[in-house]
């Protein structure tokens, strides 16, 4: 009991121990997926944002008034076309007006790159959005592009050191010519990723020239990630990449990614920190969390274990007792039967013994007494004595007779030798015999069988089962009765229906005509002595049949005897016909 | 005999000057004819002659190339300037190269069912008629007064492009597709004929001419 609690204890730890660690690094990989889905996010809604604004570059790059100005020497006109163009998408230059209601499609300047690719000032800086002179050196690109360019411009912010905006660099394609002639450079505010719902606990910036823009870390801090950034891209030369960093002793997942690919503007990387504080706390959670539940799994199972040995032990100890007893009731069963089996055997012999030893003197005594009547020197009354006598002792002959047929029974040593038995010519034997006896001309006799019916048996033991049914349908017959002999076939059955009239028996009675020694009601005056129907059955039972009491009421008492038809006779008399 | 109705001799004068005055004047002035090498055309010339402004190079021209050959001099402006319509259908200036006297007024009807918005930053004549549809009235017009080559656009439809060629003289005329000219009418004297065949290439011929002759000149 003991080890199997063990087992129990030692499966469940490691059980608990597994799905610890397996929820573990469930954890940290639900945290990376998170992570990841949420930069996926948030570049998709970036990438969106700036096909967006590509298009209107594009769209503002065609528009018909900049190309006359570019096309038809106007360039004091470009700028004033250019503003009346952009005005829906132009913030005000009024500082207090920058960011009210400013979407993130609006532009904050714009700016015209000549055919070298450096900016054209504007006439007086005055609705073009206002950049100072290192600003506006910051947009001159060595050539002009052939493609849209995108970049980033630092800005100082007003007392709060500086930001970074976001620039598209469009070509303006000549019409005439097409090839590029001019740019048209629009600046906006970045897409501010810390402000976004989805992009809650993530932090994100701006690597620009070596230096991070993140407005959330303090100075210090920003430098030490940006020099990480810069060593990290010096040594790797990877486009994006993840790594962990501690900020202020807390860990966090860095992740950079370069912002303008092929661009002729400097490089520019995006860069996101994910807090793992969260995290870490709550595997600790989790881990105290597995370990308390897993205590109390292993106390219960402890004492599950032990309530459920007990449980088994019970009725394993109750099935051993009740084993034992099993075996001493069939030690005393198997010694019973032993006992009446040697008493079955003792009796048996004991019977036969007796009806041998018995019908020798019966046999004596009725030559003795025939002897005697054949004396002449008897008077009447002593003959008839000495003739009730000898009939006597042939009634004692024939009990005797039956008693050693019922013990050769009994001792199961009696053994039928199965042939094909005519009953038909059996009953017609008897039939015949019947009608010879002098006190049976009174009675009429019915038949109804077929010319042959064939059953298998021993014909002297066939012959003493109709012989003892037809003699009780005389003997319990009334005067001037009737007897009702039939026969019939029955699927593989061949089923004698013997009948009498007369006194029926009592239903009372009806359950005890088949034992041995039982007379019938009207037994007193009835010569007989309650062995025939026992024998008469059980001869029956050996010829593979049965004997019943069909019916007694009323008048009529019928017994039907049903012996085995003799089938390959029968089969092969259906073939030739 | 019938006898011829007596005339008097002012009656007489006066009658004959009536009735040579046109030969006088045709035969007191001189004219110049020829062809113009034009470049080959971009494209098969379609049959219903309709031209569009092409360029190559920053250079607008016509296609199929058509040029302008006009005598170049000290010619008084028109007393009573001369009316000419660019008109836009289908999205189009027609006719797309308009050559015409200084002092000429054009007017602009728009036949399309949308609105047009013609401008122009060209030196020569820099305008902006706004917006408008067909049923504006009056008819936007311009006076061109500047010589210089004005090219027309549309703020709506970018594609639209037209030439308006405002010269200084009277004496001008658009080529056939095959190049030919015939200018007629020129008074006589020494000028400089010239050929505009694109914005960036004018041929030009010194001539002399007299009266009542007939100069062939080919350019080149």
């Amino acid at each position: 009991m003991v080890a199997m609690m063990l087992v129990v204890f030692g499966v469940t730890a490691l059980a608990l121990f597994f799905a610890q660690r397996n929820m573990a690094a469930n954890v940290k990989r639900d945290l990376q997926r998170e992570f990841q889905g949420e930069l996926t996010a948030l570049h998709a809604m970036r990438d969106v944002r700036h096909a967006a604004l590509a298009e209107l570059c594009r769209m503002l790059a065609r528009k018909p008034r900049i190309h006359a100005a570019l096309e038809d020497n106007a360039l004091d006109l470009l700028y004033p076309s250019a503003r009346d163009e952009l005005r829906d998408i132009l913030t005000s230059d009024d500082p207090a007006h920058q960011d009210s209601g400013s979407g993130t499609l609006h532009a904050r300047f714009y700016r015209f790159l000549d055919g070298e690719g450096n900016v054209m000032a504007p006439p007086n800086g005055q609705g073009a959005g206002w950049l100072n002179a290192t600003e506006e050196a910051q947009l001159n690109l060595k050539t002009l592009p052939p493609l849209p360019q995108t970049g980033y411009l630092t800005r100082a912010d007003d007392g709060l050191g500086e930001r970074v905006e976001e620039v598209i660099a469009m070509p303006i394609v000549s019409s005439e010519t097409g090839a590029p002639i001019a740019a048209l450079v629009l600046g906006f505010r970045p897409m501010d990723l810390n402000t976004r719902r989805a992009t809650e606990g993530i932090r994100s910036g701006v690597w620009l020239g070596g230096r991070l823009h993140l407005p959330a870390l303090n100075e210090a801090t920003r430098k030490a990630l940006a020099d990480e950034v810069s060593r990290d891209m010096v040594d790797v030369g990877r486009a994006d990449k993840n790594l962990t960093v501690e900020i202020d002793g807390s860990p966090y997942l860095m992740f950079y990614k370069l912002l303008n690919p092929a661009s002729l503007f400097p490089r520019a990387f995006e860069v996101c920190l994910y807090p793992l504080a969260d995290s870490i706390d709550r595997q600790h959670r989790l881990f105290w969390q597995f370990t308390a539940v897993g205590g109390l799994l292993l106390l219960g199972a402890f004492g599950a274990s032990r309530f459920l040995s007990i449980q088994l032990a019970v009725p394993v100890e109750k099935m051993a007792i009740d084993s034992e007893e099993n075996r001493a009731q069939r030690v005393r069963a198997e010694t019973a039967l032993e006992l009446t089996h040697e008493e079955l055997q003792r009796s048996a012999r004991f019977s036969a013994d007796a009806s041998h030893q018995l019908k020798t003197p019966v046999t004596v005594l009725r030559a003795g007494l025939e002897e005697l009547l054949a004396g002449e020197k008897l008077t009447a009354e002593v003959r008839e004595e000495m003739s009730t006598l000898v009939h006597q002792t042939f009634r004692l002959t024939s009990i005797i007779e039956d008693l050693l047929l019922l013990s050769r029974m009994d001792a199961g040593r009696l053994q039928l030798d199965f042939s094909p038995v005519n009953l038909t010519q059996l009953l017609d034997a008897w039939l015949d015999d019947l009608g010879a006896l002098p006190d049976a001309v009174e009675l009429a006799v019915e038949t109804d069988y077929p010319p042959a019916l064939f059953i298998l048996g021993e014909k002297r033991y066939t012959a003493i089962i109709l012989q003892n049914l037809m003699e009780n349908a005389r003997k319990y017959n009334r005067a001037g009765g009737r007897i009702r002999v039939a026969a019939r076939t029955e699927d593989e059955w061949g089923i004698l229906v013997i009948g009498n009239s007369g006194q029926p028996i009592p239903p009372d009675a009806q359950e005890n005509i088949f034992q041995r020694f039982h007379r019938g009601v009207a037994g007193e005056n009835v010569p007989g002595h309650g062995l025939g129907l026992n024998l008469a059955r059980q001869l029956a039972r050996l010829h593979g049949g049965d004997l019943r009491l069909a019916r007694s009421d009323g008048e009529w008492t019928e017994f039907e005897v049903r012996f085995r038809l003799v089938v390959p006779v029968r089969a092969s008399t259906r073939v030739s016909a | 005999m019938i006898p011829l109705p007596r005339m008097n001799t002012p009656r007489f004068a006066l009658l004959a000057a009536i009735l040579l005055w046109p030969v006088q004047f045709v035969w007191a002035d001189a004219a110049i004819e020829g062809r113009v090498e034009l470049p080959k055309a971009r494209t098969a010339p379609v049959m219903n002659r309709r031209y569009e402004i092409v360029s190559k190079g920053g250079v607008l021209s016509t296609n199929p190339p058509l040029a302008v050959v006009y005598l170049e001099g000290q010619f008084p402006a028109p007393t009573n300037p001369a009316l000419l319509q660019v008109t836009q259908k289908d999205m189009a200036f027609i006719p797309t190269l308009l050559p015409l006297q200084a002092g000429t007024r054009v007017e602009f009807p728009n036949l399309d069912d949308t609105y047009h918005n013609i401008f122009s930053y060209s030196p020569a004549k820099r305008f902006d008629l706004g917006r408008y549809r067909p049923d504006e009235r009056p008819i936007p017009s311009l006076l061109f007064d500047v010589p210089g080559l004005v090219v027309l656009r549309c703020d709506i439809h970018e594609h639209m492009r037209g030439l308006i060629l405002v010269l200084a003289t009277p004496y001008f005329v658009l080529t056939d597709p095959a190049g030919h000219y015939h200018l007629t009418g020129l008074p006589p004297g020494k000028y400089v004929l010239k050929a505009w065949l694109d914005s960036k290439t004018t041929l030009e011929h010194p001539v002399e001419l007299q009266d009542g002759a007939a100069l062939q000149l080919n350019f080149p």
